[in-house]
C-alpha cells in the first residue's frame, strides 16, 4: 500500500520509473529537505526513465495536449496560468 | 464557472507530508489514479526550491450522457506542476486536465503549509478548483459543471482519506528511520538506549 510505487502511464516505463523513484525519494528526504543538496542526484536513473516517457508521450498521442498546457501554464511560472491578453 | 474550496489539517509535520506527497499514489481509496509520471524536475535557488511537472493518469467511469458529449473513454490525463519551497515552507501543486479540455477545464491549486497553530506537528491543506464547461447548450453546460463539481468533491474526499492512509504507513517508516539515528547517537553518547528511545517515542 504505502510502500507500493505507482506505475507509469506506459507499462514499458514502470520499471525505470521505480528505479528513479527509489533514488529520488531517498534524495528528497535525506538531502533536499535537510538543505544538503543543490542538485538532483539521480540523473542516471532520470535519463533512462525520461527517455522512455518522452517516447511514449508521442506514441500515445499525449504530447500535443501537453504542449498546449505547457504554453498556458508554464513550468517556469510554477504552473500558474499565464494572464490572457 | 464554478468554484470548489476545501481545507483541512493533517496531523503530521510539513516536511513529512511533502515527502509522502511523492508516494501518495497508489493508495487504497483513490483507486481512480492509476499512474503518476514525472516529466520534468529542477532544483532551483541553490537547493531551496524543487519544481516538478507530473502527468497523472486517471481511470474513472463517467455517466453515459457525458461519454456522448466527450466521446467514449474512461481514461484521462492531468498535468500538474508543483513547487516545494523550503524558505516559505510551502508545497504548491497546480493542475489542469489535458483530456477533454475543449469541453471542460478544471484548474486546481493545492497548498500544504505548516499549521499556524501547531507548525511543528501539523500541516494545513488548502484546495481550490475552478471548473468551467464550454458547451454551447446552456442547460447541458450547467449539468456538466454540476456533475464535475460533485465528482471533484467525491475525489477530494477520497484524496484526503487515501493520503491519510499513506501518511500513516510513511510516518511509521520515517519515525523508525529517525529513531534509529537517535538510538545510535544515544548509544555513543551515554549508552542509555531505552531512555532516549522512549523519549523519542513519547515525543511523537
Amino acid at each position: 500500500m504505502g510502500n507500493v510505487m505507482s506505475a507509469s502511464f506506459a507499462p514499458e516505463c514502470t520499471e525505470l520509473k521505480k528505479k528513479y523513484d527509489d533514488c529520488f525519494n531517498e534524495w528528497y528526504s535525506e538531502k533536499f529537505l535537510k538543505g544538503k543538496s543543490v542538485e538532483n542526484e539521480c540523473s542516471e536513473q532520470w535519463y533512462s526513465y525520461t527517455a522512455c516517457v518522452d517516447a511514449h508521450l508521442i506514441k500515445q498521442g499525449i504530447k500535443p495536449a501537453l504542449d498546449e498546457a505547457r504554453k498556458e501554464a508554464p513550468f517556469e511560472e510554477g504552473g500558474a496560468i499565464k494572464d490572457e491578453d | 464557472m464554478r468554484l470548489f474550496q476545501n481545507s483541512y489539517d493533517f496531523n503530521y509535520p510539513w516536511e513529512q507530508v511533502t515527502a509522502a506527497n511523492w508516494k501518495k499514489y497508489p493508495n487504497e481509496v483513490s483507486t481512480h489514479v492509476i499512474a503518476v509520471d514525472v516529466l520534468r524536475r529542477e532544483v532551483c535557488r541553490q537547493g531551496r526550491q524543487l519544481v516538478s511537472e507530473r502527468l497523472i493518469t486517471v481511470k474513472q467511469g463517467v455517466p453515459k450522457w457525458i461519454t456522448m458529449i466527450v466521446g467514449a473513454s474512461n481514461l484521462s490525463y492531468v498535468r500538474e506542476v508543483s513547487v516545494v519551497d523550503l524558505d516559505s515552507k510551502t508545497l504548491t501543486l497546480r493542475s489542469c486536465n489535458l483530456t477533454y479540455s475543449n469541453i471542460l477545464k478544471v484548474f486546481e491549486t493545492v497548498r500544504y503549509s505548516p499549521h499556524p497553530e501547531d507548525p511543528q506537528n501539523k500541516t494545513l491543506f488548502n484546495q481550490e478548483a475552478q471548473i468551467t464547461a464550454f458547451v454551447a447548450i446552456n442547460k447541458l453546460c450547467n449539468k456538466l459543471e454540476e456533475f464535475s463539481v460533485q465528482r471533484f468533491r467525491d475525489n477530494a474526499s477520497k484524496g484526503k482519506q487515501g493520503f491519510d492512509s499513506v501518511l500513516e504507513v510513511f510516518s511509521a517508516q520515517w519515525d523508525k528511520m529517525n529513531g534509529a539515528v537517535n538510538d545510535s547517537h544515544s548509544a555513543i553518547i551515554n549508552g542509555n538506549f531505552d531512555l532516549i528511545k522512549n523519549a523519542f517515542r513519547n515525543k511523537n
